[in-house]
């Protein structure tokens, strides 16, 4: 250790009350920052997770052009071969097929226009939150025919309730016509108007002898264990897919399927910028005053090394140093004790209990937990210590400019 | 007289208590800002949630809300609004409209659209439509043709104003109605869906197509406070048949946001103290080492017998006048902050590019409620007072013995 | 969410059929004679009551062609006047029995699998039906084609001896139609040989193309009827009449919701 480290060390611990005060104002900051972000990522990706599961789908794969045309026939003509590949894939937890047809769906005397989708029970209950969303009737069992699940608000606009008929009139893959009568089996409620008010799901056994599909699909939809599993999944697939020369298709992510949900995180995260950034900002002050009162307090002693030859450059730096010590201290210990802190409650949950109602009946938990990651980790405190540093710099930078006999004369 | 002395004192060394200050002003311009901008941050959320043709309070027929069909439009509105004639408080604003759902067309496309026949006065006071006209004009009243479409609409159908939309619904008779309407204006939304869901024309106008008498289909009311909203809507629910009309107010209509305010809400308060922490961490640091600085000072009034008490007082005066200063001083730095926003807001689109989830604006303009700048005050104040306890206690504490070492 | 065009069956052509239902030749030389604007409402009137009728009987041969895809049906239709239309998919097998009436403004489905009638929302009946390239939009019936747009002679040429006249069309400025303008060129003898479709900006959308011009059911008939949009070259639909009959009357039992579900032969 050098001789300066030693002072520098020293002063430090000349006052103790001081010292821990201010290493505990900087680890408070550092410790909530750290807390906040990931406390951010993680009811980001509840927000995200309950979004995406209740139909979206984290990864879908499609036939090209797809998703801009709707037209029946892009299909996935042989689904299964693709489904060897998306096993192969450790990080995608489940997968379904689906298919959708336009159709008339008409009960006794009301008639809309909605997509029919065929889903498979089984898997779709794993991608799927629907299954967990049924207020009347039941969800869709393994064998099940000619039974359907119907939005909430859609079953109010054609009347019908649980065990009454629905005819289905569409158009088959081959262009036929694609006729049907079902009966409804569950209702479901998923919080999304629109979606409530447009949708009715069939078995896909069904709905490939209905609308003539030749054991096509339209979508291959994937969840995986956790949003930061998405692009590597994403990669996974595309070149997987690309090796084996399937017919053309894409793969889509959530972030392309959701746009709009992409955005509203940004948002989010924006506004927390300037929560944050305030934050960061009194603690800075805090800092600085602290700073600058210890400076005042030994202009004397700087005033009587400077004229022992101290040269103002190494008082500079031995100022600097003392701050840059007190600072990473505070922002190592912030880190330690946020990462301490933020796990228990990763590990237990943080109940939103005044939401938590309203958040229940849509299927989500109310319960958020804390997402620690290196970028919940480090961000906060690494702007800590940036501002920290900076705000050091001032009261150093006046130990430079200090003239010796001023400084020895004042009080 | 001793808070003469207290004044003296803290001008003593004005370079010290400036310092001190300065942490108190910037931890109070921090708390009024932030209470500002969330405020805003939240009123717009708000704002873009009602303007969407949400309002405060509306009135339906009762089964519109589960079949929004022209069947179950309310014929027969003069005893509604005499109803509200009586209910509503003074600045109330309400406005009338007839929505159904139309089938809209041009030469290469068409789609579903929700057609809303408007009370274009009214309806400017009342809803995001007034001030999001981005192109050419807003309706008249007497209008029969004219028809505003969303900036959305307009792109997907590669059409401009002036030219032509074919609009065709079920009239009441229950006839297939359609006409020919022209591009007036162009409106921008917050969000997407919006521009393209919605298409504006007349009262009058839609009344002609759809072969209505006098009948509307919704009432939306604005209030100018946010309190009165349950108590009215609960006096027009008491003067109306609620078996044939439903009154909701927007915390009905907009679950979600209510849920939405109340965790921020929450969240806002909590952040109020990890904010003062910071500050408070300042304050004790630095009143302590001012006291410090005065050792020789408080052991000098000791060994003259002074008990700990009025130590502790004075020490304690001297703080809180800095805090006065302080919380003065910061009240002003963040008024001033917040006007210097007021026109042009803080634009978080240099954070993050989208907003529509939220359906919060991407331009937040701070809102200083006297609520709010009381509350901060109120808190700074006595939890400034509190964490000045110690370095008064610390002050009292210090002997004689101890003053001579220094 | 999703919405894209319904692909049902047969109501698309109802109107075609129902134009072509023709019976009368109305004299063409009862009008003529007027201004130049009134001579090219006379041509188009004459054109469209060429096609209009009573009543008829009908069978026709449907083909939609995609770029990857074509699908061919055959359809028997009735129709009387231009209220009633009855249609019926005879092939392919699959869809055999499924059938349209249109009376008026209403429409009802069939389907003998299901043995539903169902009747279709207005939503419903505007949009492209069966995915043909038809729709109802486009074939206006005579007396609005010529109350909504001001009909004007552009050009006569002649061709085997037969004048063919030039019309330009451009609708009223509050006619409920979508288009811009339309072009049509009409022979003296009344036969549309091709209807244009423009937008506003009189960019061409689309294109109606009438040939195989022969005698059926008593007289001159285009026996294909072709129409293309203007952006994809390669979608276009056809109709091809392989049988015209027409009638003074066809019985009202016809023409109604037991009639739609009546087995066809």
């Amino acid at each position: 250790m050098s001789t300066d480290m030693k002072m520098a060390f020293r002063n430090i611990w000349r006052s103790p009350v001081r010292t821990i005060l201010t290493l505990s104002a900087i680890a408070f900051a550092a410790i909530i920052l750290v807390f906040m972000v990931s406390f951010q990522l993680g009811s980001y990706e509840i927000m995200v997770n309950s979004s995406v599961k209740i139909y979206t789908g984290h990864i879908r794969i499609q036939a090209e052009g797809y998703r801009e045309k709707r037209n029946m026939r892009f299909v996935i003509s042989s689904p299964e071969r693709i489904a060897k590949t998306v096993e192969k894939i450790e990080e995608i937890k489940s997968y379904s097929f689906r298919a959708n047809g336009f159709s008339l769906v008409s009960s006794e005397n009301r008639a809309r226009g909605v997509l029919v989708t065929g889903i498979d029970p089984e898997g779709e209950a794993e991608i799927s939150t629907i299954s967990g969303l049924i207020r009347k009737g039941e969800y869709l069992a393994p064998g099940d025919r000619d039974k359907v699940l119907i939005g909430r608000l859609l079953a109010r606009n054609l009347k019908v309730g649980i065990n009454d008929e629905l005819t289905i009139l569409g158009q088959g893959k081959d262009g036929s016509i694609a006729a049907g009568i079902v009966t409804v089996k569950g209702i479901f409620s998923s919080g999304i108007d629109d979606f409530d008010r447009s949708t009715v799901q069939v078995p896909l056994s069904y709905f490939n002898d209905l609308f003539y599909m030749d054991g096509a699909v339209h979508e291959i939809v994937c969840t995986a264990d956790s949003l930061f599993d998405v692009n590597k999944i994403k990669r996974l697939l595309k070149a997987n897919l690309s090796e084996k020369k399937q017919k053309k298709v894409v793969v889509l992510d959530w972030k392309e399927l959701l746009p709009g949900l992409v955005q509203g995180i940004q948002l989010d995260l924006a506004s927390a910028a300037i929560f944050y950034f305030i934050l960061v900002l009194v603690v800075a002050f805090s800092i600085l005053n602290t700073f600058l009162m210890a400076i005042l307090e030994r202009t004397k002693e700087f005033g009587v090394m400077l004229a022992l030859g101290v040269k103002p450059n190494r008082l500079f730096k031995l100022v600097l140093m003392e701050s840059s010590f007190l600072t990473l201290t505070g922002v190592i210990t912030g880190v330690v004790v946020g990462c301490a802190i933020t796990f228990w409650f990763q590990t237990h949950g943080i109940d939103l209990a005044g939401a938590s109602e309203i958040l229940k009946e849509y299927g989500m938990s109310g319960i958020v937990y804390p997402k620690l990651s290196i970028v919940s980790a480090l961000a906060g405190p690494l702007l800590v210590f940036v501002i920290t540093i900076c705000a050091a710099l001032y009261p150093a930078f006046k130990v430079k400019k200090l003239v010796p006999v001023d400084a020895i004369r004042s009080i | 007289m001793y808070f003469q002395l207290a004044w003296r004192n803290i001008w003593r060394n004005p370079r010290r208590t400036f310092v001190i200050i300065s942490a108190v002003v910037i931890g109070v311009w921090s708390m009024v800002f932030l209470s500002a901008f969330s405020h805003g941050m939240l009123a717009s959320m708000l704002d873009n949630g009602k303007s969407v043709l949400i309002g405060d309070i509306q009135i339906h027929n009762k089964k519109y809300r589960i079949d929004p069909s022209i069947d179950n439009s309310m014929d027969n509105p003069d005893k509604i609004r005499a109803v509200l004639d009586k209910t509503l408080p003074q600045g109330a604003v309400l406005t009338e409209r007839i929505k159904v759902s139309t089938y809209v067309s041009n030469a290469r496309h068409s789609t579903g659209a929700v057609l809303v026949g408007i009370d274009p006065e009214n309806e400017k006071k009342i809803s995001f439509l007034g001030k999001s006209i981005t192109k050419g004009e807003y309706l008249d009243k007497k209008d029969m043709r004219g028809i505003l479409v969303g900036k959305a609409l307009l792109e997907k159908f590669d059409t401009a104003i002036g030219k032509k939309l074919i609009i065709m619904a079920r009239d009441k008779k229950g006839k297939v109605a359609s006409k020919a309407f022209r591009i007036r204006g162009v409106f921008n939304a917050e969000m997407e869906a919006t521009e393209k869901q919605f298409l504006f024309i007349t009262m009058t106008g839609a009344r002609k197509l759809l072969n209505m008498e006098k009948g509307i289909s919704e009432i939306s009311i604005v209030l100018n406070s946010e309190p009165m909203v349950e108590k009215t809507a609960a006096e027009i629910k008491n003067r109306l048949d609620t078996e044939l009309f439903a009154v909701e107010t927007w915390k009905d209509l907009l679950p979600m946001l209510k849920a939405y305010v109340e965790i921020f809400n929450g969240f806002m308060y909590i952040w109020y103290v990890v904010v003062f922490v910071a500050m408070g961490f300042g304050i004790v640091n630095t009143s302590l080492m001012a006291v410090f600085e005065r050792v020789r000072e408080f052991g000098l009034l000791r060994a003259l017998g002074l008990k700990p008490w009025p130590v502790i007082r004075s020490v304690l005066t001297e703080s809180i006048f800095i805090l006065l200063i302080g919380i003065i001083a910061g009240n002003l730095l963040g008024y001033v902050s917040v006007l210097l926003m007021k026109d042009n807001g803080l634009d978080l689109a240099m954070f993050g590019k989208g907003s529509e989830f939220f359906g919060m604006s991407r331009v937040i303009y701070p809102i200083l409620t006297m609520f709010d700048v009381m509350n901060v005050n109120l808190v700074i104040f006595f939890l400034g007072a509190v964490v000045s306890l110690y370095p008064a206690f610390r002050a009292s504490r210090i002997t004689p013995v101890e003053a001579m070492r220094q | 969410m999703y919405r894209y065009k319904l692909i049902l069956s047969i109501t698309a052509i109802a109107c075609v059929f129902v134009l072509m239902s023709g019976q009368k030749i109305s004299a063409a030389k009862d009008n003529s004679g007027a201004d130049i604007s009134g001579l090219g409402s006379a041509i188009v009137k004459q054109a469209f009551d060429y096609y209009r009728g009573v009543a008829s009987i009908s069978v026709a041969e449907m083909t939609i062609h995609r770029a990857e895809w074509e699908r061919t049906m055959k359809i028997k239709a009735w129709t009387r006047g231009v209220h009633d239309s009855l249609f019926k998919i005879i092939s392919p097998a699959k869809d055999k029995g499924n059938g349209t009436l249109k009376k008026g403004d209403e429409m009802w489905t069939f389907n003998p699998k299901v043995n539903r009638t169902i009747k279709l929302p207005p939503s419903m009946m505007s949009q492209a039906w069966m995915g043909s390239d038809f729709s109802n939009n486009d074939l206006a019936k005579s007396d609005t084609i010529v109350k909504d747009y001001t009909h004007s002679v552009t050009d006569v040429k002649e061709k085997d001896g037969l004048k063919i006249f030039f019309i330009e069309s451009i609708p009223h400025p509050d006619a409920p139609v979508v288009w811009g303008m339309l072009h049509f060129k009409v022979r003296e003898d009344g036969i549309m040989l091709s209807q244009g479709f423009y937008d506003e900006d009189k960019i061409l959308v689309k294109e109606l193309v009438t040939t195989d011009i022969k005698m059926m059911g008593g007289k001159l008939f285009p026996a294909v009827w072709k129409i293309s949009k203007q952006d994809e070259k390669q979608e276009y639909t056809t109709i091809k009449y392989l049988e015209l009959e027409f009638k003074d009357s066809l019985p009202s039992r016809i023409f109604t919701r037991a009639g739609l579900k009546k087995k066809i032969r």
